[in-house]
């Protein structure tokens, strides 16, 4: 099966601040629930900006260490069960994208809270555990890393592999959240994806995974299909994206898919909130798609779950999923003046809408310049 | 899957040469000095396991005739540095594959420890920003080189080095790239010494330049090992016999207990140059090259991580006579049908 006809999706699971489940998710974003709130693992005081999308799971107690272990680990058992698989998944392959691993427990160590070992900065350990996994791979590929664990897991299916699992996670660092601090004159109040006024982004939390497999299941009708992926990196600047290479990367992904930019419904925009990743993310998809492109909505739902960095491209697929299962579209908020680049883009904003989408563009920028696209068909 | 390898690159104390890392020890060594190798400008806001690996992949891209010139870089009349280095082969046409557990572990650290004991942001270095995002080191090498294709940072754990050569293979396989430089590299620190409890961890970087053997063949480019028939399994035994066939000589794992392939030629590649953590796999693909060019036979084993870790995986390596794909004589089957996925 090549990547024009899909990848079967048989199965997804994501965490996020605004729900436990793809269903929660889509079900806040579509009612226009943020996840913002008063950080809760770190002192604020230390803080400018003293406001996260985190997932409220710690009991009040202080942190704790393997919490991004713990989403990843809830995700997959979603994908898992919904793609009716067994729990015990020996030789599969499961792909783990993530940007910051289980940093956030190795400062907890730094700093003497809690005990750590170097064995549980990588997921495989917790996988073998918990599903006798011993075919996985941690990559960090910062904020594309999910999105780029999926298009190794496409080509392992192109190589002959049934089943794959990939996944992406994270867990707020305090090293981030404190350096980003330190670089704001002004901490951002909230995400403003493609806003004029934006601010920069805040950092959420979570994880997403999808269960793919080479072939279709007759009694399992599949989610959707990936139809093709894209990878590359800019190898220009580690902070300063390059619109032409994100449009390289746009391309290669529709060309993988033997698809159009007028085939495209939905646009699940990467839509970090800062400066430089809209305003390359917007000259980028002018250049592809025009710079009023007709057919195709737009949304950026990093608005309500913060950015969820390696999780991030993985949950923005599993929306675009539900997006076009249910042909609702959700918004966008913060989006008040749209800046001059996408002036004429179709996002939806204020509430969601209706919409009938077959085909959907998912995008994912990292750190380091790393760009991942996704092109996935909905359930038809 | 299958690749071939056309250059090596080393930033290791105490071997200048593949040839010597089944020969020589760190013991005694000075450190290595990246910049007395690629110059100093351009290092000073670097994390060391990223200035290791700049010196390394140099050398193997230049090894492989993908690059020429040192990479330095030079100030220009008041504009951005220039490197000094020509990439020889398209941009988009060379992957990236970093490994590396530890690389970004103490500039987290100091950034957490600091905030706790100031109570505040206020003293923190901006100098961090860019290291706290562990694919620095991938990012920082494209960017070095100019290297546009595809970019992975696996921090896989033990087996970290045989799985970036493994998606380096996936990546040739998949059309996605013609060129995969890939390195594995981990920094000795303070914290790695703490978190791990390895006094003297390995300090130094390895890098290969992998490609298909017809790409090789078209650029004749030398072949220094073919690789190929990657698993990945749950133990040592399992890995051991998945790998099947009789080798020459294997790369083992620091607890491999003796009745594992007795007989055979074996090398504990860490008993010379420290615990590697994620730099090993491409280590021991490195001295296998140098096991070649030394006149030694194949196939090879090459085997990472131990029961004790959640896996342990492995490659086999074979000498360039018997690195071309389907001669049905050296190479496993799994090397050239693409099978690894299942078996593993």
């Amino acid at each position: 099966m090549s990547e024009h006809t899909g990848w079967p999706i048989a199965g997804t699971g994501a965490v996020a601040a605004i729900g436990r489940s793809p269903d929660e998710i889509f079900d806040s974003l579509c009612a226009g629930t943020s996840g913002l709130h008063p950080m809760r693992g770190f002192e604020r005081a230390y803080y400018t900006g003293d406001r996260l999308y985190e997932i409220d799971d710690r009991g009040g107690a202080g942190d704790v260490p393997g919490r991004a272990t713990g989403f990843l680990l809830a995700a997959i058992a979603q994908a898992l069960g919904e793609a009716g698989l067994d729990e015990r998944l020996g030789d599969i392959p499961v792909l783990v994208g993530t940007g910051l691993r289980e940093l956030r427990s190795v400062e907890l160590w730094a700093r003497g809270d809690a005990p750590y070992s170097a064995g549980r900065l990588h997921f495989g350990t917790a996988l073998r555990e918990r599903f006798g996994a011993t075919m996985t791979h941690t990559l960090s590929n910062a904020c594309s890393a999910s999105l780029y664990a999926l298009s190794m897991g496409t080509d392992l299916l192109a190589a002959g592999a049934e089943t794959v699992v990939v996944a992406g996670v994270d867990a707020v660092t305090e090293s981030m959240v404190g350096i980003a601090d330190r670089l704001q004159s002004v901490a951002p109040d909230t995400v403003r994806p493609f806003d004029r006024n934006r601010m920069g982004t805040i950092l959420g939390e979570g994880a997403s995974a999808l269960v793919l497999r080479r072939t279709d299941d007759p009694d399992r009708p599949a989610l959707g299909r990936v139809r093709g992926v894209a990878v590359n990196c800019d190898a220009h600047h580690t902070t300063a994206p390059d619109a032409g290479s994100i449009a390289a990367a746009i391309r290669e992904a529709h060309r993988r898919a033997g698809a159009t930019p007028q085939d495209i419904g939905l646009v699940m925009l990467h839509g970090t909130g800062t400066h430089a990743n809209d305003d390359a993310e917007a000259r980028a998809i002018r250049a592809v798609f025009g710079a009023a492109p007709e057919k195709t909505l737009m949304t950026a739902m990093k608005s309500m779950t913060g950015h969820t960095s390696g999780a991030s491209g993985l949950h923005s697929l599993i929306v675009a999923l539900r997006a076009m299962a249910d042909g609702l579209v959700p918004p966008t908020l913060g989006l008040d003046e749209p800046i001059e680049e996408a002036e004429e883009f179709r996002i939806v904003r204020e509430a969601a809408v209706p919409a009938d989408l077959a085909l959907a563009q998912v995008n994912a920028f990292g750190f380091g310049g790393v760009n991942a696209v996704a092109l996935v068909a909905g359930r038809r | 899957m299958s690749a071939v390898a056309t250059g090596v690159g080393l930033a290791v104390p105490g071997a200048p040469s593949a040839t010597d890392l089944t020969t020589r020890s760190a013991e005694g060594a000075a450190p290595f000095d990246p910049a007395a190798r690629i110059g100093k400008k351009g290092l000073r806001y670097l994390d060391q396991a990223t200035r290791l690996a700049l010196c390394a992949g140099r050398d193997a891209l230049n090894a492989a005739g993908l690059l020429t010139g040192d990479a330095r870089l030079t100030a220009t009349g008041g504009g951005a540095p220039v490197v000094d280095a020509e990439l020889l082969v398209p941009a988009e046409s060379v992957a990236v594959v970093v490994s590396s557990n530890f690389g970004n572990l103490d500039s987290v650290c100091e950034v957490a420890t600091t905030i706790g004991s100031d109570g505040g942001t206020r003293l923190l270095s901006p100098v961090y920003a860019p290291r706290l995002s562990s694919n620095v080191t991938a990012s920082e090498v494209a960017i070095r080189f100019g290297l546009r294709g595809p970019n992975l940072m696996m921090c896989n754990g033990p087996t970290s080095g045989l799985d970036a050569v493994h998606w380096a293979m996936v990546l040739l396989s998949g059309d996605r790239a013609r060129h995969v430089l890939v390195v594995g590299a981990e920094p000795a620190n303070d914290i790695v010494g703490r978190l791990t409890g390895h006094e003297y961890p390995f300090d130094g970087a390895a890098a290969l330049v992998l490609e298909s053997p017809g790409t090789a063949g078209e650029r004749g480019a030398p072949v220094l090992a073919g690789l190929g028939g990657y698993v990945r399994t749950g133990g040592l035994a399992d890995c051991v016999s998945a790998l099947g066939g009789a080798p020459r000589a294997w790369f083992a794992p620091h607890q491999a207990s003796a009745e594992v392939l007795p007989g055979v030629l074996r090398h504990r590649l860490e008993d010379r140059w420290g615990p590697a953590s994620g730099a090993l796999g491409v280590l021991q693909c490195a001295a296998a090259a140098g096991h070649f060019a030394d006149g030694g036979e194949g196939p090879v084993h090459a085997v990472a991580g131990t029961d004790a870790d959640d896996a342990v995986a492995g490659l086999v390596l074979t000498s360039p006579d018997g690195a071309t794909p389907r001669d049905g004589v050296t190479v496993p089957d799994a090397a050239v049908t693409g099978d690894e996925v299942s078996r593993a």
